[in-house]
């Protein structure tokens, strides 16, 4: 009997897939495009028939070629947003594929999304996929004016004078709040320094001077847990803790793949030059005195991270992203924020009495990505003015980046916005994002002050914020050196970077159709490999000349003159 | 216990079962012991060993998030939370993915298993008259792929791409399941196949009376990879389906919080300004469990077909 | 006994007779042919993207031919053949090991008598299956680590009076890949072997214990040769798919350090691949790793041939 339901069952099963699978390349076969567009068309009806009327709620889609978190569909601020703004947009990210893949499939499909952010945007644009928003942007001569400057926009304009996408970060808006060092540096925990007497540590060598007299006295934390004087993270892209301190180290801003000399108007290799060559006999030194970390090149992210919440790491380069936020969580949670195991940033180079660019004060704008409108997008007058509201409309972006008033954050007497503990760890909370929090993150957002010409654009911009986390070893610290900001222990020069700023946002879309791309794919290739092994060597004279022989083989001459045409664009 | 020391009782026993078979061991020779022994050995090593990695990701998927960064969880959960499967199971796609997931688990099993049955029974037929050609043909389908994009282009003209279909219809022949299926049908002796034919049975029939009550270890075992296989699947609901939340599928949920950890293009500019999250270690521990809970439990279900080893498998000649 | 095998009946003659007769095969077999042309075999026009500099708006009828330059690009780069090397080296070891230690885990596994053992014993076997490389990994890469348990052992039982790096050597990788895929995958892979051993007529088991056979002679003279259909088919299947070693392991396992022996293809083209939207190089590649392929599995087959009843065509 039993064998009978299922035998039955089973040829059931066939016929009905046979039935379907019929039916299914019946319809298509007749007219897949009809098929394609009329689904299109179902969507836009729906967009369509309510923002006919408007006032009316349009549903967008976008996708994003990064990995990121998916938010609710009932998401609370997602429809308070679309309550008051008409517009609710339906974020994808990335999954699994490398953004060529993912952007790859989408054009060879040839049905897109209503917004894309994608790290391939100019394959868009050959596809012919991407509306081109100058009218647009002049529709909007306030938001034209205050996003970017005239040279700005030219930077995004594409071969054929049209400007296809924008980039919606890097910007300030009036005074800039900004009290963190978001980016490169040498970091050392405040105890170190504490017990020191707080010097003033300027040179490479005067900072791992301290780190080796800190750990000689202090072989140990509290608990028995050995210090590690230094560590170095190398896994994958993020090898840049290793690989780029030398242009640093020389006086150099941030243009991460080379060096800009702006006298000269050349570009330098900062892997051959003097001060990276020192950076990297230091660490040698280091390594083979046994202070720096053995598992620096091969632990993981996941280690590394670890590592550092353990507290027992005195210092590293990296960038603050990368760690300080997961780190500074568990110090506080595990109480080690209180034995003054935070860190501040110091802005070294090789020689004393050297200038030092490791803070950028001013914007950075990539003109390699950004946020575009594809040419599905049934409304894109709409979708475009939801863009701009989203950069001009303070009320819209104090929703997206602090939240509802009063439910996750408040106001003091002097119209200060502030959060309780709880309300920031329900803001941090997995959760409690999907279900309320909607920042619309590729959207246009600023840096800098609000409108209300008192609180910062972003939260973690806002000086009481930022106050209110600090924990006394680290406030006697800012206290000690009479700083209140992190960039003040930094010190960097203030100036304008030139237009051509960052060269890594052009060296990022190198490809290897031209032998400087393949070039440069080969010298991160080397490089990966060579540096762990430099540090490493007993002998660093003959590492580093085997380093050079296989540097030289990749042949970054090539990759050299493509940067100099690029730069000689801007003279 | 009755020792049985007679060795003519024992040759007079010829009726096979679990109770006497045991008793002959009390009769086993010296070496039988030392087999034992490395049996017991090398079974407890093996358990450990792959426990291990299963009971490390119980324990995280039990811990708080914050602790847990500082790594050095083993076992046991060292500050408990269940916070980690509140937190998976308020995911709001959770429950259409798995309504999904066990939909299509079930349809491709029972398609798939029956197609590449058929499949199998037909190549395995010594009678027939293109048995190699067939087999060729599909063996090669398994050393060959067009690549993404034409395979996509495919099933968008087909009218598979946002529907539920895509998931069923164009993986349902896999030539590794019917290879492993025909082998196993040319286990069982022609004879049967003949007699049957004497009695006036169509291939058909054969088919459905004859071998398949046999196969059925191998029907489970496959049944069992194509579940797991189906189970498992997220690619093609992030290909074909992105768009569409109401076809998404429980592992594709799963990989959407993985892969924020497996960046393949590092891009510091996103991750700078807070766009890039990393999903906690511990959400991604419970994630997995809640995942794989489900489709582990299927197992013991269809162990029974071929766990036993004792059950009249193969047939007398 | 009736004719069992094949070799000692006359070949079959299609005849219009034998045609119909075998009607019911035909048909099956004409809509399994339909379904393979559609979903395995249409596809491969993709391949002509590896003459192609394909661009996905262009389509593949528009993209640009240029012959053989993704071939060459390939093989003249010193780092592909290495890469190449070790796809095969660890495709060759993964194949080896995960093989034998499949049949080992399932031949023991059935030497256990009483089920109440056998079964959780084989469903814990497989749960790691069910784990994703990222946990895996990341596992073994805690317990590898100089204050990891491995190292803690090694130095407690004095084998090593210093931790080792395992990570950090080249020599150590293949080795460490290879554990890894058995690890997950041991348990799994012995279900196709257990399965195949139920096949296996008991009554020879008893038979030969009567006639005082100990249970490695069981195991010698009966439950390999009862597995060795189902083992060379796998075997077989699998020499086909040695240059399929992975990707994801040994991209979350390596680093810097011993990227001259953990890049496979894969991880090469997808580097390659990923700066300049190259389809076309993967694909290239692809058509590479089924050419190999195929290569492979004729020879085994014809080997297989030869010595055994066993072939996959």
């Amino acid at each position: 009997m039993k064998k009978k339901v299922l035998a039955l069952l089973l040829a059931t099963g066939v016929v009905a897939s046979m039935l379907a699978a019929c039916g299914g390349s019946g319809d298509t076969g007749a007219a897949p495009a009809a098929d394609a567009t009329a689904t299109a068309d179902a969507d836009a009806a729906d967009d369509a028939d309510e923002g006919a009327g408007s006032g009316e709620v349009t549903n967008f889609t976008m996708f994003i070629t990064m990995p990121g978190s998916e938010i609710n569909d009932d998401n609370e601020i997602a429809q308070m947003i679309a309550d008051k703004w008409g517009v609710k947009v339906k974020e994808t990210w990335l999954t699994g594929q490398t953004a060529s893949e993912a952007t790859g499939t989408l054009i060879a499909g040839g049905e897109y999304p209503d917004f894309i952010d994608s790290d391939e945007m100019n394959l868009l644009v050959d596809a012919d996929a991407l509306v081109a928003l100058d009218d647009y942007i002049d529709q909007y001569p306030e938001f034209r004016d205050k996003w970017f400057t005239k040279e700005e926009w030219d930077k995004f304009r594409q071969p054929d004078g049209h400007i296809y996408w924008i980039n919606p970060f890097g910007n300030t808006k009036g005074e800039t709040k900004q009290t963190t060092h978001n980016d490169e540096a040498f970091w050392v925990q405040v105890r170190v320094l504490e017990w020191a007497g707080y010097p003033e540590i300027k040179t490479m060598d005067q900072y791992f001077d301290l780190l080796e007299k800190y750990i000689a006295e202090n072989p140990t934390m509290e608990d028995g847990t050995e210090n590690i004087a230094y560590t170095i993270l190398c896994e994958d892209w993020r090898y840049f803790c290793l690989e780029n301190a030398g242009q640093f180290l020389a006086g150099y801003p941030n243009d991460g793949s080379v060096i800009v000399n702006k006298s000269t108007m050349t570009i330098e290799d900062y892997n051959t030059s003097e001060d990276t060559i020192q950076y990297f006999k230091k660490l040698n030194e280091e390594y083979n005195k046994g202070f720096v970390d053995p598992e620096s090149f091969t632990q993981t992210y996941d280690e590394y991270i670890a590592k550092l919440s353990t507290g027992r790491v005195l210092g590293m380069v990296d960038q603050w992203w990368d760690f300080a936020y997961t780190v500074n969580d568990s110090f506080k949670q595990s109480g080690l924020d209180l034995k003054g195991c935070n860190y501040v940033p110091l802005g070294l180079t090789t020689k004393e009495g050297m200038e030092n660019r490791w803070h950028t004060y001013d914007d950075t704008v990539n003109q390699a990505s950004g946020i575009a409108i594809t040419t599905d997008c049934q409304d894109v007058d709409k979708a475009f003015k939801f863009l701009v509201d989203c950069a001009m409309d303070q009320e819209l972006h104090d929703l997206r980046w602090w939240g509802v008033k009063g439910v996750d954050y408040d106001v003091d007497a002097d119209g200060l916005y502030f959060r309780t503990p709880e309300q920031r760890q329900n803001w941090a909370d997995t959760s409690y994002q999907a279900k309320h929090r909607c920042q619309y993150s590729y959207f246009p957002q600023w840096h800098g002050t609000s409108d209300d010409g008192k609180n910062a654009n972003k939260p973690e911009e806002q000086p009481s914020e930022f106050m209110s986390d600090m924990a006394e070893p680290l406030k006697k610290c800012f206290d000690a050196y009479g700083h209140t900001t992190y960039p003040q222990f930094i010190g960097s020069v203030q100036e304008t970077n030139g237009p051509w700023f960052p060269m890594y946002s052009f060296s990022n879309n190198f490809t290897t159709e031209t032998p400087g791309g393949v070039a440069w794919a080969k010298m991160g290739e080397c490089k990966h490999e060579w540096l762990p092994k430099v540090v490493m060597a007993k002998d660093f004279d003959k590492g580093w000349g085997e380093y050079m022989a296989a540097y030289e083989a990749c042949k970054p001459e090539d990759f050299i003159k493509e940067m100099q045409d690029i730069l000689d664009t801007f003279k | 216990m009755i020792r049985l020391t007679d060795s003519r009782l024992e040759r007079g026993n010829t009726i096979m079962n679990e109770t006497v078979n045991k008793e002959y061991k009390v009769r086993k020779p010296i070496s039988d012991k030392v087999f034992s022994v490395i049996v017991v050995v090398f079974l407890a090593a093996f358990v450990i060993i792959t426990l291990y990695p299963v009971i490390n990701t119980v324990a995280l998927s039990f811990n708080d998030g914050i602790d847990a960064v500082r790594g050095g969880i083993h076992l046991w959960p060292r500050k408990f939370s269940m916070k980690n499967y509140k937190t998976v199971m308020e995911m709001q796609n959770i429950w259409t993915g798995a309504k999904i997931t066990v939909g299509r688990t079930v349809i491709a099993t029972l398609t798939s298993l029956f197609a590449n049955a058929l499949l199998a029974f037909v190549v395995s037929r010594k009678r027939f008259l293109f048995k190699s050609q067939l087999s060729l043909f599909w063996v090669i389908t398994m050393y060959v792929n067009g690549g993404m994009i034409p395979v996509f282009l495919l099933y968008k003209n087909l009218g598979l791409t946002g529907t539920f279909h895509v998931y069923w219809i164009p993986g349902m022949i896999s030539a590794f399941n019917m290879l492993v299926m025909r082998t196993y049908m040319e286990g069982i002796p022609e004879s049967l196949e003949e007699s049957a034919q004497l009695d006036g049975a169509g291939y058909w029939t054969i088919f459905k009376d004859i071998i398949s009550p046999l196969c059925k270890p191998m029907y489970a075992t496959v049944a069992l990879f194509i579940a797991v296989w189906q189970w498992n699947s997220w690619f093609d609901a992030m290909l074909y389906n992105r768009m569409k939340t109401e076809y998404t599928t429980l592992q594709y949920e799963l990989m959407k919080l993985l892969s924020s950890v497996m960046q393949q293009s590092g891009s510091a500019e996103n991750a700078k300004n807070g766009a890039a999250t990393i999903t906690p270690i511990t959400i991604r521990a419970a994630t997995t469990i809640v995942t794989m809970l489900p489709i582990v439990c299927l197992y013991p279900f269809l162990q029974r077909y071929f766990i036993t080893g004792l059950t009249i498998g193969g047939v007398k000649e | 006994m009736a004719r069992t095998k094949t070799e000692n009946r006359p070949k079959i003659k299609m005849s219009g007779k034998e045609l119909r007769r075998q009607k019911f095969l035909l048909v099956v077999s004409f809509f399994m042919v339909a379904y393979g042309v559609v979903f395995y075999y249409w596809p491969l026009t993709g391949w002509l993207m590896a003459f192609q500099n394909y661009k996905p708006k262009k389509g593949l009828l528009g993209s640009k031919f240029v012959g053989l330059d993704k071939f060459k690009f390939l093989f003249e780069d010193d780092v592909f053949i290495k890469v190449i090397r070790n796809t095969f080296a660890m495709g060759l070891i993964n194949l080896v090991t995960t093989t034998i230690m499949a049949v080992l885990f399932a031949i023991i596994l059935n030497e256990v008598r009483r089920v109440w053992i056998k079964k959780p014993i084989q469903t814990i076997s497989y749960l790691p299956h069910f784990l994703s490389w990222i946990v895996v990994t990341g596992i073994l890469h805690t317990s590898l680590s100089s204050s990891g348990i491995v190292n803690e052992i090694l130095l407690k039982t004095g084998l090593i009076n210093q931790a080792i790096n395992f990570f950090a050597h080249p020599k150590y990788f293949w080795a460490i890949v290879a554990f890894a895929q058995n690890w997950k995958e041991t348990g799994w892979n012995a279900i196709i072997y257990l399965a195949a051993i139920t096949a296996i007529d008991p009554s020879l088991y008893e038979a030969a214990s009567i006639d005082g056979a100990d249970r490695l002679q069981k195991i010698r003279y009966i439950t390999l040769p009862g597995i060795k259909p189902t083992f060379l088919i796998l075997l077989l299947m699998n020499v086909g798919n040695v240059l399929n070693a992975g990707f994801e392991i040994q991209y979350l396992l390596g680093n810097g350090l011993v990227q001259s022996v953990s890049q496979t293809i894969d991880i090469y083209v997808l580097k390659w691949g990923i700066s300049q939207n190259d389809y076309s190089l993967g694909t290239a590649a692809g058509l590479f790793k089924s050419a190999v392929s195929i290569l492979f599995i004729v020879i085994a087959n014809e080997i297989a041939k030869r010595y055994s009843e066993q072939r996959l065509f």
